[in-house]
C-alpha cells in the first residue's frame, strides 16, 4: 500500500500562475473582498509567518542551541528554570532587552542602527514565498526561487554595515570576511539550486514541490518520492554544504570567529540591537533550512503527519546538522575558505550542472 | 692520511672541565666563583658577548637559560646561566658585576635572543642597563613606574604617582603609520577569547597577514619573586609555585622550589616520597596537557566544542585524584623540603584503584582526542606547516618543553638532568620533526601517554612498598639556614618546559635572592618568529600551541 504523501501545499496553487494562497484563504475567511482584502490578507499572513519563525527562532537560540551543543559536549545545560529549562527563553528576553544599549564614539549613524534591523527582516522576508505546508504560503510569484534567495543576500549588506559602522577593526575585518564568503559561496549555492530548476522547469516554488511529489521508484510497495535529493545527492551534498557557508556556521564561521576576531562584525552590539542580530542569525539558518527543504526535500511532503509539520520537523533537522557541525568541525582559515569556495566548489557546481542536465535527460 | 678526510686528532676536543673553559676563555675571566650547579666566570661588562659566543661556539653552551641580576651593597650582577640542548648538567655560569654607580653592561641579545627580554625584566625589576640592547624597555612593570623594585634602595612606601596625562590616549594616535600606510594596527588582548588570559599581543595587520606583532606582558605581574624573598625556606615558600603555573601544574613547580632548595641545603629526599612526587607530578601534567589540547581545539575550532569539553572532563578525572591525594584541586601544596606532607590517603586500596581505573580509561580517551584533533582533516589543514619554528631558531630563543621537542630538540630534563625517580623508570621521551603547531599538540597529546606510563609504574611500586619504609619527610631543621652565598640555579621538567630557580642564600633563613626562570616566557618570545606573514588565524593558533599560562609568564 503506497504511503499516500502530503501535497496539500500544491493543491490550491495552480503552476505558473501567481497567487497568495495565505493572503486569499485569510481573505476569504474575513470576507473582506478586492484590494482591501488583498493587503489586509497579506498583511495578516506575513504577521502569522514571522510570529512562527519568531517564535521557533526564540526557541532555537536561548534553549535549543544550549541542550543540542551540551548535548554534543557532554553536559546538561539549562534545566533550572521552568521544564527542561524552557523559561530561560523569558528569562533570557528580559535579561537582553533591560541591557543598556551602548553605541560606540565614532560609530556611524544610522548605518549602525540599521544593519541589526536588516539581517533578521532580509531572512524573514525569504519567508515569503516559502510553501509551508497546509496552504501555509504566503506568496507564490513565479520568480519564487529567485527571490528567496535575492532575499537571504540582503543579510550580507547587514553584516558589511554592521561591520562598517562599528568603528572597530575587528568588526571591520568580520565585515570584510563576510563579503568575501558571502562572494565566495552565494554562486556555488545559486548554480546548485539553478539545477534544480533544469529539473522542475519553472522558479515558482509550488511548481518545484509539486514538481517533486511524482514517483521516482517503488521499492517493497513503498513509494520514494521524486525528491530532488534522491535525484541528485551530490546536487543535495553540495547544497548543504554552500548552504552552511551562507549561513556562517563552522566551518565556514569565520566572519564571527570569536577566538581569532572576537564575534567580527558584532563585537559592539549589544542589548536590543545583539537580540537582533542573533535572531536574525537564526532566522537566516532556518531560512537556509526551508531553502534545502523546499529544492530538495519535497518541500513540505511527508506521510501520516500534516505538511506543516514535516516542513518544521526539516528546517530543524537542517538546524541540528548547523549545530553538530558547530561542535565538532575546525573552522577553515580564510584563504582555505575562499580557495575551497572559488576553486572546488564553484567547478563542482558547474559540473553538477552538467551531471543534472543528464540526468534529467535520462528521466525525461 | 689524505687532506680531504680530517681525522678524528685534528678535531679540536670540546672542552669539558673547568679548568678548560677557563683556558678557552683565557683572560676574559678576571674571577673564579664556584655556584653549587656550576662554575661561574666573572667577566668584564664589555667581554659580556665575546664570553658568551665563545662559550656557545666552541665549547657547546647553546642553551641559555636564564639570566639572574641582583643587587650587592658594593655591586650589581648579571649572573648569565649556560647550559647545553645535548647535556643540560654541563653547567656553566657567566657573571657580570657592574659598578654600583653606573650598571651599564653589554647586553647578550646579539648572541642569545632569548636575553632580549630576559635582560629587560633584569633591568626592570633590578635596574641594571644592557647596552647594544634592542630595545631595552620595562617589559613587566608599566613604563611609568618609577623606581626599580628588586633594587636595595628601592622605596616600597612611595605611592606610584602616575599624572593622568601620561594615560590620557593609550593608543597614541590610533598607530598610524602614515596616511598612505596600508597597513592596519589591532591590539589583541589583553582581554581577548583567545590570548589564554590577560596577554596583550600588539599586531599589525596587513590585510589579514601579519606584518608585526610584539607581546605586551606584564598584567599579572605579582612579585612573585619578591614574596619568596621575603618567606622563610622551611614553610613559608611553597605555597607560591601553585600560584606559578597555576593551570594545576603545581606539584611540578613545587618540585623545582624543593630541587633547588633542597640541593642548596643538602636535604635528603626519602626515595618513597620521590615515588610519590613522580606519581604525582606526572599526573599534574596529564591535567596540564589535557588543558593545553581542550584550549587549543578551542582556538582552533571556535565556540566551545566537544574537544574542550572531552579533555575538560578528563582532566577532572586528575584532578579528582589528586584531591584525594593532596586536600586540593589547584592550590596543592603538597610537597615540603625533604620530602611530601603526607601519605598516600586511607584506605590505599581505594587510591590506586581510582588511578588504575583512570589510567585504564586513558587510552581510549586519547583515541576519541586523535579520532577528532589530529585525525581531523580540516584541523590538519590548519596546523601543519604553520607556526613553524626551526630547531635552530628554537634553541636561540631558549625553547623548551613541547614547544622545544616538536620542533624536533630531545630535551628533557627528566630524562638529561634526572631528578627524583625518573631515571628508574621505563618511559621515553617525545619528539616530533614537524616544527609546526601540529607538532607541537601532537607532542603533549603522546607525553600524555608516556606520563600514564610513569603513573603505572609509580603505582606499582607503592603498592610493594613494605609498610616499616614508608618514610615521607627526610630530618629538616626547622629553622632552615644555609650557609652565606651559596648560589644554585636548578630546573625541573615542568609541564611547560624548564622551569628553573635561582637561590642566592645570605646566611639567614630566607633567600637573599630568588629569581623564576618561567618555561612560558621563553617560549612566549617565540611568537613573533612563528607568525609574522601568516595569517591571524594561524597566530591565534600558534599562540595556542604555546600553551603559556600568564601567570607563569608574569610571575
Amino acid at each position: 500500500m503506497p504511503v499516500p504523501l502530503q501535497a496539500n501545499a500544491t493543491a490550491n496553487a495552480t503552476a505558473g500562475q501567481p497567487s497568495a494562497p495565505l493572503a486569499d484563504t485569510i481573505a476569504g475567511a474575513l470576507g473582506v473582498g478586492g484590494l482591501g482584502g488583498d493587503v489586509l490578507g497579506a498583511l495578516l499572513g506575513a504577521f502569522l509567518i514571522a510570529n512562527v519563525m519568531l517564535v521557533m527562532t526564540a526557541v532555537a537560540g536561548p534553549w535549543a542551541k544550549r541542550k543540542i551543543t551540551a548535548a554534543f559536549t557532554d553536559r546538561i545545560a539549562v534545566n533550572r528554570v521552568g521544564p527542561f529549562g524552557l523559561l530561560i527563553i523569558v528569562a533570557d528576553a528580559v535579561r537582553l532587552l533591560s541591557k543598556e544599549l551602548i553605541i560606540p564614539d565614532g560609530a556611524d549613524r544610522p548605518a549602525f542602527d540599521i544593519a541589526p534591523i536588516l539581517i533578521p527582516f532580509s531572512a524573514l522576508l525569504g519567508f515569503a514565498v516559502i510553501p509551508m505546508g497546509n496552504g501555509i504560503h504566503l506568496a507564490d510569484p513565479e520568480t519564487g526561487l529567485v527571490f528567496a534567495f535575492a532575499a537571504a543576500s540582503i543579510a550580507s549588506l547587514g553584516l558589511v554595515m554592521a561591520g562598517y559602522a562599528s568603528n572597530n577593526k575587528y568588526s571591520l575585518l568580520g565585515g570584510l570576511r563576510s563579503i568575501a564568503q558571502n562572494l565566495a559561496y552565494e554562486i556555488p549555492l545559486v548554480l546548485t539550486g539553478a539545477s534544480v530548476i533544469l529539473f522542475t522547469g519553472t522558479l515558482q516554488m509550488s511548481g518545484i514541490v509539486a514538481a517533486q511529489t511524482e514517483t521516482l521508484i517503488n521499492i517493497g510497495g513503498i513509494r520514494i518520492p521524486q525528491w530532488f535529493a534522491f535525484v541528485n545527492p551530490f546536487a543535495f551534498v553540495l547544497f548543504m554544504l554552500a548552504n552552511l557557508a551562507e549561513v556562517g556556521r563552522n566551518p565556514f564561521d569565520i566572519p564571527e570567529a570569536p577566538t581569532e576576531i572576537v564575534a567580527g562584525y558584532q563585537t559592539e552590539y549589544g542589548s536590543v540591537y545583539f537580540v537582533l542580530i542573533y535572531l536574525g542569525e537564526f532566522i537566516h539558518i532556518f531560512l537556509g533550512g526551508a531553502i534545502a527543504a523546499t529544492l530538495f526535500l519535497g518541500g513540505p511532503a511527508g506521510p501520516i503527519l500534516p505538511g506543516f509539520v514535516w516542513f518544521v520537523i526539516k528546517i530543524w533537522a537542517f538546524f541540528l546538522f548547523t549545530q553538530w557541525a558547530r561542535s565538532a568541525i575546525p573552522r577553515v582559515r580564510i584563504d582555505q575558505l575562499i580557495e575551497i569556495g572559488w576553486k572546488g566548489m564553484l567547478v563542482l557546481s558547474f559540473a553538477n550542472l552538467v551531471l543534472t542536465a543528464v540526468i534529467v535527460g535520462v528521466l525525461a | 692520511m689524505s687532506l680531504e678526510e680530517p681525522t678524528e686528532t685534528e678535531i679540536e676536543p670540546v672542552p669539558q672541565t673547568a679548568e678548560e673553559l677557563a683556558d678557552l676563555l683565557g683572560d676574559r675571566v678576571v674571577d673564579r666563583e664556584e655556584h653549587v650547579n656550576a662554575p661561574g666566570f666573572v667577566v668584564r661588562p664589555d667581554d659580556v658577548q665575546d664570553t658568551l659566543r665563545t662559550l656557545r661556539e666552541e665549547a657547546g653552551f647553546d642553551h641559555l637559560s636564564c639570566v639572574t641580576a641582583q643587587q650587592y651593597a658594593d655591586r650589581y650582577e648579571s649572573i648569565y646561566h649556560l647550559k647545553k640542548y645535548d647535556d643540560p648538567t654541563d653547567e656553566v655560569s657567566v657573571v657580570v658585576p657592574t659598578p654600583s654607580e653606573k650598571p651599564v653592561s653589554q647586553s647578550a641579545e646579539p648572541v642569545f635572543r632569548t636575553a632580549d627580554w630576559h635582560e629587560r625584566e633584569a633591568y626592570d625589576l633590578v635596574g641594571v642597563e644592557y647596552e647594544d640592547h634592542p630595545d631595552l624597555r620595562r617589559i613587566l612593570l608599566p613604563e611609568t613606574w618609577q623606581g626599580h623594585p628588586l633594587s636595595n634602595d628601592y622605596d616600597q612606601n612611595r605611592p606610584q604617582v602616575v599624572p593622568l596625562r601620561e594615560h590620557a590616549n593609550p593608543l597614541e594616535e590610533d598607530h598610524r603609520a602614515g596616511e598612505d600606510a596600508d597597513t592596519m594596527f589591532v591590539n589583541i588582548g589583553p582581554h581577548h577569547p583567545a590570548t589564554h588570559g590577560v596577554l596583550h599581543v600588539k599586531t599589525t595587520l596587513d590585510g589579514e597577514q601579519i606584518a608585526d606583532l610584539e607581546s605586551d606582558i606584564g598584567y599579572l605581574h605579582r612579585c612573585e619573586e619578591q614574596m619568596c624573598q621575603q618567606g622563610t625556606y622551611r614553610h613559608q615558600i611553597m605555597p607560591y609555585p601553585d600560584r606559578w603555573d597555576y593551570i594545576s601544574a603545581g606539584i611540578l613547580n613545587e618540585w623545582a622550589y624543593a630541587r633547588a632548595a633542597e640541593d642548596l641545603a643538602d636535604l635528603e629526599v626519602p626515595e618513597y616520597a620521590q615515588v610519590i612526587r613522580t606519581m604525582s607530578s606526572e599526573l599534574c601534567r596529564i591535567a596540564s596537557h589535557m588543558l593545553a589540547v581542550g584550549t587549543f581545539a578551542l582556538d582552533v575550532y571556535g565556540d566551545f566544542t566537544a574537544i574542550f569539553m572531552y579533555a575538560v572532563r578528563d582532566r577532572e578525572k586528575v584532578q579528582n585524584i589528586l584531591e584525594d591525594l593532596t586536600g586540593q584541586r589547584l592550590m596543592f601544596n603538597y610537597l615540603r623540603l625533604g620530602g611530601v606532607v603526607w601519605d598516600l590517603p586511607e584506605p590505599r586500596e581505594e587510591f590506586f584503584e581510582k588511578t588504575r581505573d583512570f589510567l585504564d580509561e586513558l587510552p581510549e580517551a586519547l583515541e576519541e582526542y586523535h579520532d577528532l584533533i589530529t585525525g581531523n582533516e580540516i584541523l590538519q589543514a590548519r596546523t601543519v606547516d604553520t607556526g613553524v619554528l626551526p630547531p635552530e631558531v628554537a634553541k636561540s630563543y631558549g625553547a623548551t618543553g613541547p614547544v622545544a621537542r616538536g620542533s624536533g630538540i630531545d630535551y628533557d630534563l627528566r630524562r638529561d638532568d634526572p631528578y627524583g625517580y625518573y631515571d628508574e623508570l621505563d618511559w621515553d621521551v617525545v619528539t616530533d620533526d614537524g616544527c609546526d603547531n601540529f607538532s607541537r599538540l601532537f607532542v603533549r597529546l603522546r607525553e600524555v601517554e608516556e606520563s600514564a606510563k610513569i603513573i603505572e609504574q609509580c603505582v606499582d611500586l607503592l603498592e610493594d612498598w613494605p609498610e616499616d619504609e614508608r618514610t615521607i619527610q627526610s630530618n629538616v631543621p626547622r629553622t632552615l639556614k644555609p650557609e652565606a652565598d651559596k648560589e644554585i640555579y636548578r630546573a625541573v621538567e615542568a609541564a611547560k618546559g624548564e622551569l628553573g630557580i635561582y637561590i642566592r642564600s645570605d646566611g639567614t633563613d630566607k633567600p637573599g635572592r630568588f629569581k623564576i626562570r618561567s618555561p612560558c616566557f621563553s617560549n612566549l618570545q617565540t611568537l613573533p618568529e612563528m607568525s609574522e606573514g601568516e595569517y591571524i588565524p594561524d597566530m591565534i593558533a600558534s599562540l595556542g600551541s604555546l600553551d603559556i599560562v600568564l601567570g607563569e609568564v608574569d610571575r
